[in-house]
């Protein structure tokens, strides 16, 4: 296990995946804080955490309700 | 002066109250990432996948670190305008629709430099999302390829930033003249169609706007003849002067299309 | 008085549809003036045309000295702000905006926002306000810059009758600082706090003038006299053609010469053996004499 872990290209992989955690992590606490969106609140959580990378994205242009 | 650091002041509360600063970026950090990624694990995925017919033999092409920064630039040109056009193209427009605007144009404001605090604020996101996708591109090319000269690289930077600032100017003069949907129609039309016919019968002129991302690249390559590299970005300039004069002149002609 | 607002032929006219027409009037210092009319009848273009925001087909808006945006305060109906905004922020933006210098700015924005009270809701967000909290905002940045004249459409007609009460008396104690043209349909908000009153009906100006002023030129000379029983009420009204059986106990009197025909009248009703409870002068409230206006051909 230990070795296998050790194998994985670490300065490859792990800017990567730190950057998509961001977007997710913003992505949801902005959703907790806004007052409204388009379309159901819930179906957004489900959009930003499974549909990687484009559904944080589809959130931020389409999903915010300004006004 | 103090008007414009007000209103600079509210865009810029806008931006980063809404996340533009945040994910912007994040996005072309990501499509930065990937063309160097993709390629260098070519190999691995092709055989992953599998299924590759018997004797099928595919020589992988020898890339030197500009062929990766000009994919991820081709990603930015793409999806990362997308999304920076998506974002900004109803900061003018959708204040009129929806009635934001009125309280302030009833103040004696010039529109000159209402514009401009929006243009401002869409080329600082512009900026950093670029340097965000730079990063990531070359971090990823240091490792798996080679280097960079750090002057070209610069230089190459500040090309595609200018080509930037020729987009945010036409994003904006489409929101200020028109409705959401048709500005939003008419700037991908000139970005990307402009992209399009550049692509198709763009041998036949070296002097253009839509130019300058891959002349940005050419710098680093050495491959560049300067004269059209000037005219190209001075040709740039101009038009993006003239847009943003345009622009100011329809915000303050479509004023009274805010609803009230 | 001094007059500070002088309106002249003021037309809007979009393609064939002429929305404002022409008007003519005057806004003295220190007064308050209700413009009133029926729906569509061209209260909002009026206002939007003094505010500078959109542009008179024909006809002038003039005000003693410089801009007139820096000199006006103005409510829309339904204001909209940038949610995104503390109501500190948004009201310190509209007062340097408006002119008010950087130092002052917050200091003041903060004094109207105590004055509309809304001090426990300075540094909340604009998104979470309920809609009289984003009225008595819509009057804070109306009045920060301390205008000299106050714009408001239909300040409180959005508003449940408490929120309608306190609007109505925010309103009330800036009489004195400025002065206010506001549009309503609402005509008890409008007898309350007006000094002028113009009507508006299909874009044309069909009566203006001070309340008093309105009210005779529609009073009618008539009185009321009710009796003590509807029985009563029709034997007496049949003694002559000028009187009326009303509804109820009620008969109305015409009385075109007054004191020959008042005469007449007393006389007839100390004659009669029937209950007299009351005689009074009909006065029109503004309500009947709206529906006059609205109606007159």
């Amino acid at each position: 296990m230990m070795e296998e872990l050790s194998a994985v290209p670490w300065a490859v992989i792990a800017p990567l995946l730190v950057v998509q955690f961001i977007l997710v992590i913003v992505a949801l606490v902005d959703l907790r804080k806004i007052h409204a969106t388009n379309g159901p609140k819930i179906l957004w959580v489900f959009i930003i955490l499974f549909v990687s990378l484009f559904g944080p994205i589809a959130y931020f242009i389409v999903g915010r309700k300004q006004s | 002066m103090s008007e414009f650091n007000v209103l600079l002041q509210k865009e810029f509360r806008e931006a980063w109250r809404s996340w533009k600063f945040l994910w912007i970026p994040l996005v072309f950090a990501l499509f930065g990432m990937s063309d160097p990624l993709t390629n260098y694990y070519m190999m691995d995925i092709l055989n992953a996948v599998g299924n590759l017919p018997e004797g099928f033999d595919i020589t992988m092409p020898n890339l030197v670190p500009a062929d990766l920064l000009q994919a991820s630039i081709g990603q930015f040109q793409l999806i990362g305008l997308l999304v920076l056009i998506a974002s900004f193209v109803g900061s003018i427009s959708k204040e009129r629709a929806n009635g934001m605007a009125t309280l302030l144009y009833i103040r004696p404001i010039s529109f000159a430099s209402y514009f401009m605090s929006k243009y401002v604020v869409m080329s600082a996101v512009g900026l950093v999302s670029i340097a965000a996708g730079f990063t990531a591109s070359v971090y990823y090319t240091f490792i798996l390829y080679g280097k960079f000269e750090v002057t070209m690289l610069l230089a190459a930077f500040a090309t595609y930033f200018v080509w930037l600032l020729f987009v945010s100017a036409i994003t904006l003069l489409m929101s200020a003249a028109f409705k959401t949907g048709v500005a939003t129609a008419g700037a991908f039309i000139i970005i990307f169609g402009g992209q399009i016919v550049d692509a198709i019968v763009g041998v036949f002129w070296t002097v253009s706007p839509w130019k300058l991302p891959v002349y940005g690249v050419q710098l680093i390559r050495g491959t560049m003849e300067m004269p059209d590299y000037w005219w190209s970005m001075a040709l740039t300039v101009v038009l993006l002067l003239i847009f943003i004069v345009i622009g100011i002149y329809a915000m303050k002609k479509n004023a009274a299309m805010a609803k009230i | 008085m001094t007059t500070l607002l002088e309106v002249t032929g003021l037309t809007k006219r979009y393609a064939e549809k002429i929305v404002v027409d022409a008007l003519d009037f005057k806004l003295d210092e220190h007064t308050s003036t209700a413009l009133i009319g029926p729906n569509g009848a061209g209260k909002t273009t009026t206002l939007s045309m003094l505010t500078g925001l959109l542009k008179p087909t024909t006809g002038s808006v003039k005000m003693s000295g410089g801009d007139l945006r820096a000199m006006i305060g103005f409510l829309p109906q339904y204001p909209q702000f940038q949610p995104w905004l503390s109501a500190l922020e948004f009201v310190e933006m509209a007062a340097r905006l408006s002119g008010v210098p950087a130092k002052k700015a917050r200091l003041e924005a903060q004094k109207m926002l105590e004055f509309v009270g809304l001090e426990d809701a300075l540094h909340k967000k604009i998104a979470t306000f309920s809609g009289g909290m984003k009225q008595r905002l819509g009057i804070s940045q109306a009045i920060v810059h301390k205008p000299k004249l106050l714009l408001l459409d239909e300040p409180v007609s959005a508003l449940d009758p408490v929120g309608r009460r306190e609007v109505l008396d925010l309103l009330k104690g800036l009489q004195q600082e400025t002065t206010i043209l506001y549009s309503t349909h609402i005509l008890n908000d409008a007898e309350e706090m007006t000094d002028q009153l113009l009507f508006l009906r299909d874009g044309k100006l069909v009566e203006q003038g001070t309340l008093r002023e309105v009210r005779q030129r529609f009073d009618e000379p008539m009185y009321v006299v009710e009796f003590g029983s509807e029985e009563e009420a029709r034997l007496f009204a049949d003694q002559s053609e000028k009187y009326t059986k009303a509804a109820g106990c009620y008969v109305h009197v015409e009385i075109h010469e007054k004191n020959s025909n008042m005469q007449q009248l007393l006389e007839r009703l100390s004659a009669s053996p029937y209950t007299v409870r009351k005689v009074e002068r009909k006065t029109a409230s503004l309500e009947e004499i709206f529906m006059k206006v609205a109606k007159r051909a």
